[in-house]
């Protein structure tokens, strides 16, 4: 063969014959539509919410309503007839619905993810993961709905003054719901301690409790506390349970009250579905405030996802 | 792509052991046959790790060249410069001239792709893809271009790797169904189907059991009638038995000794060749 | 535990801590338990309103006691005893066959109600013409090149489709203005027949190894849906909703069964359970018509699911729901199955490492995290206030469902590629395959069925969202099935929704709402399962 063939041959840059180039562009766009998306979102939100607020009005050059920042950051009072949009109303419900749910799934997330690493066998975790999964497969209006019909009317048994919607039966199926990803997460992260370090404990003369709650647990703590973040996280973008079984009136309440949970208020995504289904224009005060709480939710989860990111990703740093 | 370098720095590289030791050009190819491959200063890195240092050979056609070395010590790094599987790795950085039949591989312009259709190449771990022996076989004719007679091909390269009597009644049956020795035997079958010029085995038989290793042996003697073999192998009684010439890599990535294998294994000229052959290091 | 004898201290020591970690396993099995099983004591509870087992006749509960629940426990103690696969060859059939029936259920929604048959017909003809001269033009592969053939690709399904407005009629035009036009079974039964013949045939031959033995199975389902076409009728029921079940349920379990029957001989003994539930239920359903006893009150009934909704609960239905989550669930599927897994290859395969890259990364599990009622904002604020579309379309809500899984079908696509074994790579590019030829030969086949379970999951959670749906302003009530991509679409679980608020009732929340519930996690179910079994499967054979 003549070196001016192998030239040809060795220089045909297959790279970019026009099925290499058509198929690497497809790729590329659908990868960069995730980009799109955030921009999309992020910039949605934020020309939306600034013309709700007087401050930013003129600069997105709208004419009308608006309302206060400083009062919509500090006002406790929403009523969208008398124009008062004090987002703290939504938010405490929000943080009620989040503490609450806390307190169920944590310790059982971590419990179950303790059980599903350290003690079930493999017979018994084939059967709990798929049923976990359920768990987090059920419709969130679906627990809603079993919060109002089913668990509402039980708990008045205990607690005769709970109302019809109450933070208390939302707060406990947004628990159940939340328990998988906790139990997940944390199981990968113990999951990942390595044997050495139990076979050490074991070696040491640990029983399997001491070894779990002694070496596993704070071995894969930062994992642990990533799950619960992320957990958290989701508890506050919740919408359907909580506009099923707790969305009533927007009320401020003391949400280290534990008697205000057997109350009904409205969490800022139950709040967004009330605001759609009350007659809105669009364009109107009531349609921008829509913006206004969804950014507010948005920034909140971000930056929830973003803290457990970067302490998953310490973790690992760690193995 | 990732890993190819401005190749003209290289005046600027000193040449340090390959000189000490037999460089290539001083050296004389057993059989008469004019060079294939002959690299001139190459040097790898992965990310700030220093894998192959100023590494200088030629690579004489038809016929067995053998890479052995400690370890660790960048043979398989080498034979993957050859056919550049290096620029997969993203973090992986190749300096340095490596010329096919006067052809600098690591010219911007060349195309890896195209070069890895001239230059076959086996695994250490026998691959087969997850489809019938058939499919293997053709895989490399079908992603080519080649067009042809693939049954009188697939017949053609299968004998060609030993393989044929054992499966020519069940070519429509997955790859993954046949043992190790035969995997590795399929693999070879697909490399050569396409017919390449050089075809690179990066130690393939150290998965095998001592009878699928043997015929893996007499199978890369024979192949080197028609094909420019390079093999990396950690066994050095392989070596001795079926290479033509060896080149002895040593710790830190540099190419110590390439000689005749003959010569490595009686009379080497450096005294940690010897002590590595010998068993006293490595 | 081993360790601790040696002396009386240890022993006394040894005690305390074995008691201390038996009573710290339960408290941990107990937690685990705790949300599985109130979920379990709930789902009761609405199985129970929706059904209502108790009012049934004591008779009925004896009649499928005798029939199916004591012949059906016998032979699955006695496989379970001596042969578990066996069992599970019978199991997988049994769930395979409710699973196709549910799902022919909705193919009958989708290829009689949404699309009229004729219509379907004609765009089937249209697709099948430039489909067959893509394959022919693949023959061909060497001897054209790659952009001319993509071109007449393309022509060929544009012509076929919309043909030259004015000048060329467009095949399902031709097809629907044709003088004489067959009759909606005979479509129906060529159609989907067609597709289960094609199916069944290549599934025969494959196993067989042998072409004939294929081409025998194919014809004879085609000719056993036509004369379930037939059969329908004379046992009072309609033709087109037989041929369906014929031949999406009963030809394809019946295949598979068939099929484990020939080669898999020490498991066969499974098919008898299927058989005995399978006659047992018909044996049940015959005697209790026959002596007269009267089934439960059941508000899961025909009528709840072929009905419009209603304000009175007792004749509230949940049809247009149910055909606006199967039209949904059609269109996130096919909006975000390709973007999702071409991400996914793209981040796994082609992507250099760089900051782009890494931006791409984080902003997916960002993305992953945002909650679903801001996707219902970026709907409703981008598609319907800047894009100018009408609110709650089928369209509209599938786009919005599709970005919202997008993120989860991406990061299960790249896992599952992620899985791909690196060897499979390396010899493929070994053997100067470029980029895209690895992906498509050797990565994406491999890859496949993990990804499959991935967009599964992530197509039941789309199916289960409400929120998004009200933010794009879909109707809280329809009284019609969508469509069209442009009609309003309602779906299953707004359904739930809008009973269970704005008609709160004890009417509602007693009759309608649990059966709502009951279907939609019915659905659901069925979903996961497919998922887990095609996981089990695809982690068992790798």
């Amino acid at each position: 063969m003549s070196t001016d063939d192998l030239e040809t041959d060795l220089t045909r840059n297959t790279e970019n014959t026009p099925r290499e180039l058509l198929t690497r562009s497809f790729f590329f766009l659908c990868a960069a539509l995730s980009v799109v998306t955030t921009i999309s979102i992020v910039g949605l939100l934020v020309v939306e919410a600034s013309k709700f607020f007087t401050i930013t009005a003129p600069l997105m050059d709208v004419k009308g309503e608006t309302a206060s920042l400083v009062d919509f950051l500090t006002g406790t009072t929403w009523q969208i007839n008398n124009q008062e949009f004090g987002v703290l109303a939504l938010v405490s419900s929000t943080l009620m619905v989040t503490i609450g749910s806390a307190v169920i799934a944590l310790p059982l997330g971590v419990a179950t993810a303790i059980y599903l690493s350290e003690y079930a066998s493999a017979q018994a975790r084939s059967v709990l993961k798929p049923a976990l999964e359920i768990l987090a497969g059920v419709p969130t209006v679906v627990y809603g709905f079993f919060a109002l019909i089913y668990i509402t009317p039980a708990l008045g048994v205990v607690f005769p003054g709970i109302g019809t919607f109450n933070m208390l039966s939302a707060s406990i199926v947004v628990g159940i719901m939340i328990i998988p990803m906790v139990a997940s997460i944390s199981e990968d992260a113990m999951s990942a301690v390595p044997d050495e370090l139990r076979q050490a404990g074991y070696g040491m003369g640990a029983t399997k409790f001491d070894v779990s709650t002694g070496i596993v647990v704070p071995a894969a703590l930062s994992g642990i506390f990533s799950s619960f973040i992320l957990a958290l996280s989701r508890a506050i973008g919740e919408t359907m349970a909580v506009t099923v079984a707790a969305g009533a009136q927007a009320k401020f309440l003391n949400p280290i009250n534990p008697a205000s949970y057997l109350e009904g208020a409205l969490p800022m995504t139950a709040a967004m579905v009330q605001l759609l289904n009350s007659d809105i224009t669009g364009g109107g005060l009531a349609y921008r405030s829509l913006f206004a709480i969804g950014l507010v939710l948005f920034v909140i989860t971000l930056i929830m996802n973003v803290i457990s990111d970067y302490v998953a990703r310490r973790y690992r740093e760690v193995y | 792509m990732t890993g190819t370098e401005d190749p003209t720095n290289d005046e600027m590289l000193v040449q340090t052991d390959v000189s000490e030791g037999l460089s290539a050009s001083e050296s004389s190819p057993k059989r008469d046959a004019g060079t294939v491959i002959s690299s001139n200063d190459i040097n790898v890195w992965y990310g700030d790790d220093h894998a192959l240092t100023d590494i200088s050979m030629e690579i004489p056609e038809n016929s067995v060249t053998a890479m052995i070395g400690p370890s660790g010590c960048g043979k398989s790094t080498f034979l993957r410069c050859i056919n550049r599987m290096n620029d997969l790795i993203d973090v992986a950085r190749v300096e340095g001239d490596l010329t096919l039949r006067g052809k600098n591989v690591y010219d911007n312009d060349v195309d890896p792709v195209a070069l890895r259709r001239r230059v076959g190449m086996v695994f250490q771990k026998p691959n087969p893809f997850p489809k019938s022996i058939y499919e293997n076989v053709i895989y490399g004719l079908k992603i080519q271009g080649i067009e042809g007679d693939y049954d009188e091909i697939v017949e053609k390269s299968l004998k060609r790797a030993a393989l044929w009597d054992e499966v020519k009644d069940r070519l429509h049956e997955s790859g993954l169904d046949l043992s190790g020795g035969q995997q590795q035997r399929l693999c070879i079958a697909r490399a050569i189907a396409p017919d390449p010029e050089v075809l690179l085995m990066d130690e393939p038989a150290s998965a095998l059991d001592p009878v699928a290793t043997s015929q893996i042996e007499d199978l890369v003697e024979e192949l080197a009638e028609d094909y420019t073999v390079v093999i990396v192998t950690h066994n050095m009684q392989q070596a001795a038995r079926i290479s033509d010439k060896t080149a002895v890599f040593l710790t830190g990535g540099e190419l110590v000794e390439f000689d005749d294998t003959q010569k490595i294994f009686e009379n080497p000229e450096s005294q940690r060749v010897e002590d590595y052959i010998t068993g006293k290091f490595g | 535990m081993a360790t601790d004898t040696e002396s009386g201290y240890a022993e006394g020591f040894g005690q305390v801590s074995r008691t201390v970690g038996t009573v710290f396993r339960y408290l941990l099995l107990a937690a685990t338990m705790f949300g599985i099983v109130t979920l379990a004591v709930l789902l009761v509870y609405v199985a129970n309103d929706a059904i209502q087992p108790l009012t049934a006749d004591a008779g009925w509960h004896l009649t499928f006691f005798l029939t199916l629940v004591v012949p059906t426990t016998l032979v699955g103690g006695y496989l379970y005893r001596r042969n578990t696969d066996a069992l599970k060859l019978g199991s997988t059939v049994v769930g395979m066959l409710a699973v196709a029936v549910l799902f022919s259920g909705g193919v009958a929604i989708v290829f009689v109600d949404i699309i009229p048959p004729l219509t379907g017909f004609s765009y089937a003809v249209g697709l099948v013409i430039p489909a067959a001269l893509t394959v022919i033009l693949t023959k061909y592969e060497r001897q054209i090149s790659f952009t001319p053939r993509v071109a007449a690709t393309g022509a060929a399904f544009f012509l076929s489709l919309f043909g030259v407005p004015g000048y060329l009629h467009s095949i399902p035009e031709l097809v629907q203005k044709a003088p004489v036009v067959p009759s909606d079974w005979v479509i129906l039964a060529l159609v989907l027949g067609g597709v289960a013949a094609l199916v069944v045939g290549q599934y025969i031959a494959r196993i067989r190894e042998d072409a004939t033995a294929g081409l025998i199975a194919g014809v004879a389902a085609l000719v056993v849906t036509g004369l379930a076409a037939l059969l329908g009728p004379l046992l009072g029921y309609d033709s087109n909703s037989f041929v369906v079940v014929t031949a999406v349920a009963v030809v394809p379990t019946a295949t598979y069964a068939g099929g484990a029957a020939l080669t898999r001989k020490r498991e066969r003994i499974g098919l008898l359970l299927a058989g005995t539930v399978i006659v047992g239920s018909l044996v049940g359903a015959a005697a209790v018509d026959l002596l007269g006893f009267a089934g439960p009150q059941s508000w899961v009934n025909w009528q709840f699911l072929t009905n419009p909704h209603s304000s009175s609960a007792e004749r509230a239905g949940l049809y247009p729901a149910i055909g606006g989550s199967i039209l949904l669930m059609v269109t996130v599927a096919a909006l975000s199955f390709p973007t999702g897994v071409g991400a996914a290859v793209y981040l796994e395969e082609y992507a250099p490492d760089n900051r782009f890259t890494r931006f791409i990364d984080v902003n997916i599990s960002n993305l992953a995290g945002v909650p679903s009622v801001v996707y219902g904002l970026l709907g409703l604020g981008v598609f319907v206030t800047y894009l100018g579309q009408a609110t709650g379309t089928v369209i509209i809500g599938g786009a919005t469902l599709a970005l919202l899984i997008l993120p989860i079908v991406i990061i299960s696509s790249r896992e599952a590629i992620r899985a791909v074994p690196q060897d499979m790579r390396q010899a493929s590019y070994g053997m100067g395959a470029t980029r895209w030829q690895t992906v498509k030969n050797v990565v994406l086949p491999e890859a496949f069925p993990g990804i499959l379970t991935g967009t599964i999951l992530a197509l039941g959670r789309a199916i289960g969202e409400t929120a998004p749906l009200i933010m794009i302003g879909a109707p809280n009530v329809l009284f019609s099935l969508p469509t069209e991509l442009t009609s309003k679409v309602s779906a299953m679980p707004l359904q739930v929704y809008a009973w269970s608020t704005l008609f709160a009732s004890e009417d509602f929340y007693t009759k309608a709402v649990p059966a709502g519930v009951v279907v939609l996690l019915v659905v659901l179910l069925a979903m996961n399962s497919i998922a887990i079994v095609l996981r089990n499967k695809f982690e068992s054979e790798s």
